[in-house]
């Protein structure tokens, strides 16, 4: 469980993040696990990523989000000291990659996203030499290769050859391998690619079972992943940074309307009457026929005091309601329109959407400026 | 750094590349053995162990590209370097367990070599002193000959090319001394000068003569320093560059 930590709002590229969960306070500076400030990458004329700049508390699980291409890899390599930053600066656990390196690289693990495994080796072997790679002492490589094999279920293929194992197993050995020398800091690029469903979930239950010991950044492409670990998300497209914040706060930026499903027993255009008749409902945005009699209604409200009377009217005139959910707005709802598709041009939609957020931070700001704690309360008002 | 050194070593072994290429430097070495031993002149019955090397280091030289060529440009293609760049070693720590891995499986193969002298001595009687010497020799040259292949490989992904390179820059740096005594560069004496100093195969030939000297020993142990200092730049330069 991550205690929240109600600190001075962090300026980050155009937004603000108001919440940061976990890390520790230290001598009454806000020290994070990892600090990026202003990270820019160009290849040539070429920028790759463009002024990042993001914060991660310690014992987070960070999701970093974005299309194919969009500098993830890039980062991530920036992070890990892989590749020279342009400009700006990375630190971890308050070392600068660029002054200390060999302190920062003592503190991390890498899945790059092409696992970095030597196919002419055993994964036993492998395992040993990755340890000695990373100074863990002789008498605990073996013990520490053990335990990251049996974590990620390994340890049946331990003598086998890795270029003859299959790619979910060649993923899981470089997993392994991110998890020697017990690093404070994972990082993780895309670390489910062309594993099987079940693989999939197993990974992801390990990421969050990791998480009560490391803090962890994860990059994806794919959303139901983020949704299903992570605690707050940074999107990125083209190099630059579109979203940094929590899962729920960027669906419920997302979804304008609120909308409602009612399953309906009785005839469509009698129900659709009593609905549409009902104040606070905006449109009847779909009707889906179930089975004989019974209607699907998709409708849109103005807020959610809007049930009550709904159900009231529904009810009064005999319609039997057999269910009714709220339809929530998805993270790809959010996705898709912070990486902007659809008929503006992207670049209109991207500004649009930090102008839109922008307003909406600082009227939050102004609005939680004299609060000190209980961020989570806040966020649950609306 | 010593697990990068050992787990290169070992890599070599992994696969039938060592033995293979071990094989066939004894298979040149034994050629070059016979053909050494039945064009003896009758009237002495003396044959130099050095001079294979001498002779026939043109054949030798083909072997360390082939030994050199896969140690960067194959993890730059398979994408393993992320390992050893995001653990906590540097570069030329990197760079330096490599070429030692590299120069111990080539000190073994010219060990396996030793069995010739020592079929010699059964039946007659080897110059220890001017064999070592000329081990010595051998094995210096062919340090700076590794480093050469070493930096060919950083250049480039494809281990192909690599060796090709290696190949080409070795076969440069063994004409060197041919270079230097041409009209054209002997007509500028300060540039036949410069280059008689990096010339490599004078100093191996006094050292396969059994001529050992120190200025000649730093002169290897220098220039190999150098190209290793060099290759360190390459992989860093590129680092910068492009990802």
């Amino acid at each position: 469980m991550n205690t929240v930590l109600r600190i001075q709002p962090v300026r980050v590229s155009r937004l603000t993040v108001l919440r940061v969960t976990g890390g520790q306070e230290t001598k009454g500076a806000y020290i994070y696990m990892v600090e990026i400030q202003n990270l820019t990458k160009y290849y040539g004329l070429h920028p790759a990523v463009q002024d990042i700049s993001f914060t991660v508390g310690d014992h987070e699980v960070l999701g970093f989000l974005g299309p194919n291409g969009a500098g993830k890899s890039t980062t991530m390599n920036m992070i890990t000291g892989c590749l020279p930053s342009t400009s700006g600066t990375v630190l971890v656990d308050g070392y600068d990659i660029a002054k200390d390196p060999m302190e920062v690289k003592k503190r991390i693990g890498y899945l790059p996203e092409i696992p970095p495994v030597y196919p002419e080796m055993r994964v036993r072997d492998y395992l040993t030499f990755a340890a000695g790679l990373k100074k863990v002492p002789s008498s605990e490589r073996k013990k520490q290769v053990e335990n990251a094999m049996e974590r990620l279920r390994i340890t049946d293929v331990q003598r086998r050859i890795i270029g003859n194992l299959s790619k979910g197993y060649r993923q899981r050995v470089g997993f392994a391998q991110a998890l020697l020398g017990n690093p404070k800091f994972l990082i993780l690029d895309e670390p489910t690619v062309g594993l099987d469903p079940t693989q999939v979930m197993e990974v992801r239950s390990l990421i969050q079972d990791l998480a009560r010991e490391h803090t962890i950044i994860f990059s994806t492409h794919i959303l139901a992943e983020v949704t299903a670990v992570c605690q707050r998300v940074v999107i990125i497209n083209k190099g630059k940074i579109r979203a940094v914040d929590t899962i729920a706060n960027l669906q419920r930026s997302t979804g304008d309307d609120l909308r409602l499903k009612l399953k309906v027993e009785g005839d469509m255009t009698k129900v659709s009457a009593i609905i549409g008749d009902v104040p606070g409902i905006k449109a009847i945005e779909e009707v889906t026929v179930e089975s004989a009699g019974v209607n699907a209604f998709t409708v849109a409200i103005e807020s959610e005091d809007v049930r009550k009377p709904l159900m009231t009217a529904l009810i009064s005139a005999d319609c039997m309601v057999l269910e009714i959910t709220a339809v929530q707005a998805s993270l790809e709802d959010a996705f898709v329109k912070i990486t902007g598709s659809g008929k503006q041009s992207r670049e209109e939609a991207f500004e649009e959407l930090g102008r839109e957020m922008d307003a909406q931070r600082e009227a939050e700001e102004a609005a939680k400026a004299e609060a000190t704690d209980a961020a989570n309360g806040k966020e649950d008002k609306d | 750094m010593f697990s990068l050194y050992k787990k290169e070593v070992q890599s070599y072994f992994c696969s039938p590349f060592a033995f293979v290429i071990s094989a066939l430097f004894l298979f040149v070495f034994s050629l070059s053995f016979i053909s050494g031993i039945s064009n003896m002149d009758s009237s002495v019955m003396k044959f130099s162990f050095s001079n294979i090397f001498y002779n026939g280091f043109f054949y030798f030289i083909f072997m360390i590209p082939l030994l050199t060529m896969r140690t960067f440009a194959e993890e730059r293609k398979s994408k393993t370097e992320t390992l050893w760049l995001s653990a906590p070693i540097t570069v030329p720590q990197v760079v330096f367990a490599k070429f030692l891995a590299v120069a111990t499986v080539f000190l073994l193969m010219m060990v396996l070599s030793l069995f010739f002298p020592l079929v010699v001595q059964l039946k007659g009687n080897v110059i220890v002193s001017s064999l070592i010497c000329g081990y010595l020799g051998f094995f210096l040259w062919s340090l700076v000959c590794i480093a050469v292949g070493m930096m060919m490989s950083a250049l480039t992904d494809n281990p192909i090319i690599a060796a090709v390179l290696g190949e080409a820059s070795m076969i440069l740096l063994v004409f060197l001394d041919n270079f230097t005594t041409t009209d054209l560069v002997q007509s500028v004496p300060v540039l036949s000068k410069v280059l008689t100093w990096f010339s490599t195969e004078v100093r191996f030939g006094a050292f396969s003569q059994g001529l050992f000297s120190l200025a000649d020993l730093v002169f290897f142990i220098s220039l190999t320093l150098v190209v290793l200092v060099w290759t360190v730049i390459v992989i860093e330069k590129r680092r910068w560059s492009r990802g």
